[in-house]
């Protein structure tokens, strides 16, 4: 029975492989995680800190590679409209790429409430199928 | 293989004696490559060939990206140093994570696994070469690695483990050839949760492999039976829409120069009409004079049509955002900036003759996308090349003055935004904007300096450096080059982005070797 379904799996995810060649959508494995190492969620912070990426199950790669199951990461400052899968990430002063592989980065944000989360992004920007997104933090800066 | 690493050298040529030797604290990396033998010996030709492509693509970047220096290179393995022991951990952990990526596409045991050891210690430098007690370490720390992990030694381990929020595990003293007192030994955990992870991780590995085969079957039908293999267009723009819009081709095939009819007819107040710089509107006019041969290698390329700047003083910056401030006096000398981004036509010229990397997709006469700073530097090289002149980027000073047109209004044409003036999001919705590619060049009106463009359709790479505020900037116009080069300027904001990014002050970065759809570029000649 489990053996089926590790075929079934592999199956999906092959047919996703091929899929990808023709339109965006690049598949992501199904266990790939991306979570914020710091700062963790309600946190307070004084001035700049340090924000770091956490990407389980998936490697980190440059923008324009197209090695699979890698991509880069991408901080998104305060947004509240959804990704949209079949766009690429936008890329202005709320969403941060990180096209050359960079696992964190130091973040000066207005005092106040702001939200952080991060989007794990293709070779050409693209979100994965499934979107790999971390959970929406909170954070507070004095 | 690595014998020549292991031994200590007596330092080339000698040096004259009672020269002082130059001795220095310094973070020192090995790496090498897990079972590398083994593998040479299932394919020699083929592993040789994807470790120098990792060497290239990954470990030479990654070092870079990392402030270290790449001190040589053997059969499998390199060493590296670093000044900093966090930067040095840090590049360490994305030259692994990298490598998950790399081998996901090969069977396992053809997979490329990369044994890293770090320490820090006192060493001596030579241009190609590094010697010392602290290299044996970092090599025996590399030796002892499980294969796609960071041994660290305790010395960096004291240095890092309040700054770098990883997993550490220590594994002991170890005892190191030829060297008296043991040395403690860590190992990095990237990810916190790795902890936890070790017990699955059996369960998971089998299923890991058995996607990892069936993608391979899968990947490999895939390749041969893709449509329209075309490796020249491999790494180019364009993801969705791969075909080049039709309908818009017909239009103006001529010259890149349009009427200067905007697309939208701005209602009430007109902007000031052009009266700075020469604005002939067929011939170009370089500032300096035509070579007495003409250009042998592509005579049929067409120079930018540029406009002439007059010199001057403006007010840089603004206080609508922090990095646009402080607000400084800048003088600007004469120059000549392309009154258009370069455009996918002008771009295939340089493709065409092979000195661009890639065919850009997309109208004629739309501005080409998809550059990085470092693609910008290909095209003026080569446009340099054929033109005998100088191409370069404009400096950031020089874009915002330009892009003001002589105004220090908040858009050059006044304080409010007006419909019709500008290729942005929330500008204007024109009829024949897509998603995908912005406006033609010159499809709104010119700037007061005779500039179209200077402002939403493409974003547009400047030679500064990226400084998150004018705190320390130049005041002569020239471009802001030191600090950390990693990120350039952008200006300009894109098509797809909102009206505050249309501001002649706006100011926005990028990594310099990664392309975006939205980016582009204009090309400026000093008199
Ligand atoms: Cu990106």
């Amino acid at each position: 029975m489990k053996l089926v379904r590790l075929v079934m799996l592999g199956m999906v995810l092959a047919a996703a492989s091929s899929y990808a060649a023709f339109a965006q959508g690049t598949p992501a494995p199904k266990d790939a995680a991306l979570y914020f190492i710091w700062p963790l969620d309600g946190a307070t912070l004084k001035g700049a800190f340090w924000c770091r990426f956490g990407l389980r199950n998936m490697g980190v790669t440059h923008a324009g590679d197209t090695f699979p199951n890698s991509g880069h990461h991408h901080l998104l400052i305060d947004v509240n409209e959804p990704i949209d899968s079949k766009e690429p990430i936008p890329q202005d002063k709320s969403h941060l790429h990180f096209g050359a592989g960079q696992t964190e980065t130091r973040l000066e944000l207005a005092p106040g409430k702001h939200t952080l989360q991060l989007v794990l992004g293709d070779a050409k920007h693209y979100p994965f199928n499934p979107p790999l997104i971390s959970k929406k933090i909170t954070i507070t800066v004095k | 293989m690595r014998g020549e690493i292991r031994q200590i050298h007596p330092r080339k040529g000698g040096g004259s004696p009672g020269e002082p030797i130059p001795r220095r604290l310094a973070v020192i990396m090995a790496g090498d490559i897990a079972g590398y033998s083994r593998l040479m010996n299932i394919d020699e030709e083929g592993t040789h060939a994807r470790l120098k492509r990792i060497l290239r693509e990954v470990v030479e970047p990654t070092i870079a990206e990392h402030h270290g220096r790449l001190v040589k290179t053997t059969g499998d393995g390199f060493i590296a140093i670093f000044d900093s022991p966090v930067e040095a951990v840090r590049c360490g952990i994305v030259i692994q994570q990298s490598m998950v990526g790399r081998n996901a596409s090969v069977p396992a045991q053809q997979a490329l696994l990369y044994r890293i050891g770090v320490n820090l210690g006192d060493v001596i430098v030579d241009s190609n070469e590094v010697f010392g007690d602290g290299v044996n370490i970092a090599v025996r720390l590399e030796g002892i690695a499980t294969p796609g992990q960071v041994y660290i030694s305790g010395g960096v381990y004291e240095q890092i483990k309040h700054k770098l929020v990883c997993g550490y595990q220590s594994l002991g003293d170890r005892q190191v050839k030829n060297i008296t007192d043991p040395v403690r030994v860590y190992r990095v955990l990237p990810d916190p949760a790795a902890f936890m992870e070790t017990q699955k991780r059996r369960e998971i590995g089998f299923v890991v492999l058995a996607s990892i085969v069936l993608l391979a079957i899968a990947g490999s039908l895939w390749y041969t039976m893709r449509p329209g293999r075309d490796l020249n267009v491999a790494r180019s723009s364009a993801p969705a829409a791969s075909a080049p819009e039709t309908s818009r081709t017909t239009e103006s095939a001529a010259a890149i120069a349009p009427s200067a009819a905007p697309a939208i007819s701005p209602q009430g107040t007109s902007p000031a009409s052009p009266q700075a710089g020469s604005f002939s509107p067929a011939t170009p006019q370089g500032a300096s004079p035509q070579p007495a041969s003409p250009p042998s290698a592509s005579p049929s390329v067409k120079e930018p049509e540029m406009a002439q700047l007059p010199g001057g003083s403006f007010s840089m910056g603004s206080n609508e955002d922090p990095s646009e401030k402080p607000v400084h006096q800048v003088a600007i000398k004469p120059f000549a900036l392309s009154k258009f981004p370069v455009t996918v036509r002008q771009w295939n010229e340089c493709a065409a003759a092979n000195a661009c990397e890639f065919t850009a997709l997309g109208d004629e006469n739309a501005p080409v996308t998809n550059v990085s700073w470092t693609d910008t530097k290909q095209y003026l090289g080569w446009l340099e090349q054929v033109t005998h002149k100088p191409y370069r980027l404009p400096s950031e000073a020089e874009w915002e003055y330009a892009a003001r047109g002589g105004t220090q209004t908040k858009y050059w044409w006044g304080d409010q935004l007006q419909a019709g003036m500008a290729n942005c999001k929330n500008c204007v919705a024109i009829a024949s904007a897509s998603a995908d590619f912005p406006a033609k060049v010159g499809s709104f009106r010119p700037n007061p300096f005779g500039l179209y463009d200077m402002g939403g359709g493409v974003d547009q790479w400047v030679e500064d450096c990226w400084h998150r505020n004018y705190q320390g900037a130049p005041n002569d116009g020239s471009p802001w080059m030191d600090g950390d080069c990693v990120s350039h300027v952008i200006r300009s904001g894109s098509w797809k982005n909102d009206a505050s990014y249309v501001r002649p002050a706006n100011r926005d970065h990028y990594d310099t070797g990664v392309r975006y759809p939205t980016h582009g570029f204009r090309v400026a000649l000093s008199p």
